[in-house]
């Protein structure tokens, strides 16, 4: 049995690679979806226009508040019928690079709010601008604070790249890859199990990496 | 004040609620149409054997297709599940004198249904072939459907399955088409979904150039969409069988007594023509055909 379950992954390497490989291209395009548009959408929200604020809000509120199925079935069969040529890998990675970044959004936010009003008041008498406060005094502080949850949001972001598969993508990603090879070699547990492993690769370098921003810029108590 | 309008919020969401399973009810009892067998037929088998255990639940699980007209679909003006298996499904269930209970079974979860025992019987399109007879029981084959290739009616470059190469042709996951594009048509980029549904989207949004399936799905989805053709001869032959368990052949022996019945006193015929013939023109052939043989036939489909 222990064998049955090793032949299960040597049998079927290329295909669980060619899996995994789509995962990773999944996960890196939308990690920098989500970090690029959550930061700009944090700095919205927590910017002194109040018009600016309520787009912030209104961007976090949409996407935080919708299912990821429900986002993908509107970015790809819905903008395909209206006549939008847009690609499965494409309406894959928007979906969850933006449906991440509202939640990247609402971390950062409580960053910039963990940094005391007073350091504000203080960097703009000292007559820097209001931009130039946020990216040198606020948000290097504002990052610091939120390592730890952008870590955890970042892992639900590789497993909900698995969404993206099952549904009507099609996208041949690594829980696809498994559930092929499931039906076609009835081999389900150990199947199953090799995509776990896979996701679990996965996660533990996220976390890796988490943990040695955390030490590099954790704040000495 | 408050808590009275509260109070009639909330008596009015029961009473919709209450309503609404009023209206589920109702048609429960003109259900199974015709087909239903006077309950005197019923033979009555000993506690402990798996016919006596349904018997003795009362209610036989049977999974079928929510969403492959004419076999299984959802028919939403009366809320039940319908279809040429369904009916099917009914037969089995009046002849043991239980009620059928039908929970939706996809392609890719039919079979680990039948092994963990979600689901005492499959009657969801499911073709009989070697694989499969190594992991479940099937019936005698039922029916049997032909693979066809379809795509939208203004597409010229698809003419068959040898014009595929190179094109984006969506099946659903788990099913035999799956083997039988990549024998015969190993340059096709495969798009697999969960069901048929989403591959006849897929068609229509354009992001797949064509479906390949059993031609009755098929024909199924030229009755929602009139701007979709068949195209090329046929890539395979499917016979279907009702699926069982492993070892229970104590069900698969009742289940093909049910289905040699239900050939011979017409009723196969009038189902055939209720779901099939009245949209193609066709006349109902009963397969007469062992498991053995439906293997040896889908085995000449890979070799075309």
């Amino acid at each position: 049995m222990p064998f049955a379950f090793v032949d299960t992954l040597t049998e079927n390497f290329d295909e669980f690679l060619r899996g995994f490989g789509i995962t990773v291209q999944l996960v890196v395009v939308s990690f920098v979806i989500a970090m690029a548009v959550g930061t700009l959408i944090a700095a919205f929200r927590v910017a002194p226009n109040p018009w600016l604020q309520r787009i912030g809000g209104l961007y976090v509120e949409c996407f935080r508040n919708i299912p990821l199925l429900v986002l993908i079935f509107i970015s790809y069969p819905g903008l395909r019928r209206a006549g939008v040529d847009i690609s499965a890998f494409v309406a894959g990675v928007a979906s969850l690079g933006l449906y991440t970044a509202a939640y990247v959004a609402e971390a950062l936010r409580s960053g910039v709010f963990s940094v005391s009003k007073g350091q504000i008041e203080a960097s703009l008498s000292l007559g820097f601008t209001y931009p130039e406060t946020m990216r040198r005094i606020i948000l290097p502080q504002a990052f610091r604070t939120v390592i730890s949850p952008l870590g955890s949001l970042i892992i639900a972001m590789i497993k909900n790249s698995a969404i993206l598969g099952g549904s009507i993508l099609a996208l041949d990603d690594l829980l696809k890859t498994g559930r092929v090879i499931a039906s076609r070699t009835f081999d389900v547990i150990p199947a199953f199990v090799w995509a776990a492993a896979g996701y679990l690769i996965l996660t533990g370098l996220a976390t890796l990496a988490i943990r040695m921003l955390e030490t590099r810029y954790a704040v000495k108590r | 004040m408050k808590t009275t309008r509260w109070l009639a919020v909330l008596a009015l969401v029961l009473g919709l609620v209450l309503a609404g399973c009023g209206d589920d009810e109702e048609p429960s009892g003109g259900g199974g149409e015709a087909t239903s067998t006077p309950a005197a037929d019923v033979e009555k088998f000993d506690a402990g054997t798996p016919l006596g255990d349904i018997q003795e639940k009362g209610e036989i699980v049977i999974g079928v297709k929510y969403d492959v007209p004419p076999f299984g679909f959802n028919n939403p003006k009366s809320g039940k599940v319908e279809g040429f298996d369904v009916d099917l499904g009914q037969a089995v269930a009046d002849k043991l004198g239980v009620k059928p209970k039908f929970i939706e079974a996809i392609s890719d979860n039919r079979i680990p249904f039948l092994q963990d025992g979600t689901a005492d019987l499959i009657l969801s399109t499911m073709t009989i072939n070697e694989e499969r007879v190594g992991q479940i029981e099937f019936s005698d084959p039922y029916y049997i459907a032909k693979g066809r290739i379809l795509v939208k009616k203004d597409n010229s470059d698809i003419t068959g399955v040898d014009s595929l190469a190179g094109k984006n042709v969506c099946t659903a996951l788990g099913s035999t088409y799956e083997a039988t594009l990549k024998e015969q048509a190993p340059d096709a980029k495969l798009k697999l979904v969960d069901s048929y549904s989403e591959c006849l989207e897929s068609l229509q949004n354009g992001s797949v150039d064509a479906i390949s399936t059993d031609d009755v799905i098929l024909t199924g989805m030229i009755i929602q969409d009139d701007s979709l053709k068949l195209v090329g001869d046929e890539l395979s032959q499917e016979p279907y069988g009702a699926g069982i368990k492993k070892g229970n052949t104590e069900l698969q022996e009742f289940v093909n007594g049910v289905f040699d019945e239900y050939k011979q006193d017409g009723r196969y015929d009038k189902t055939y023509e209720k779901w099939v013939g009245q949209y193609t023109d066709t006349e109902a052939e009963p397969p007469d055909m062992t498991v053995d043989e439906a293997v040896e036939l889908v085995k000449q489909n890979a070799t075309g």
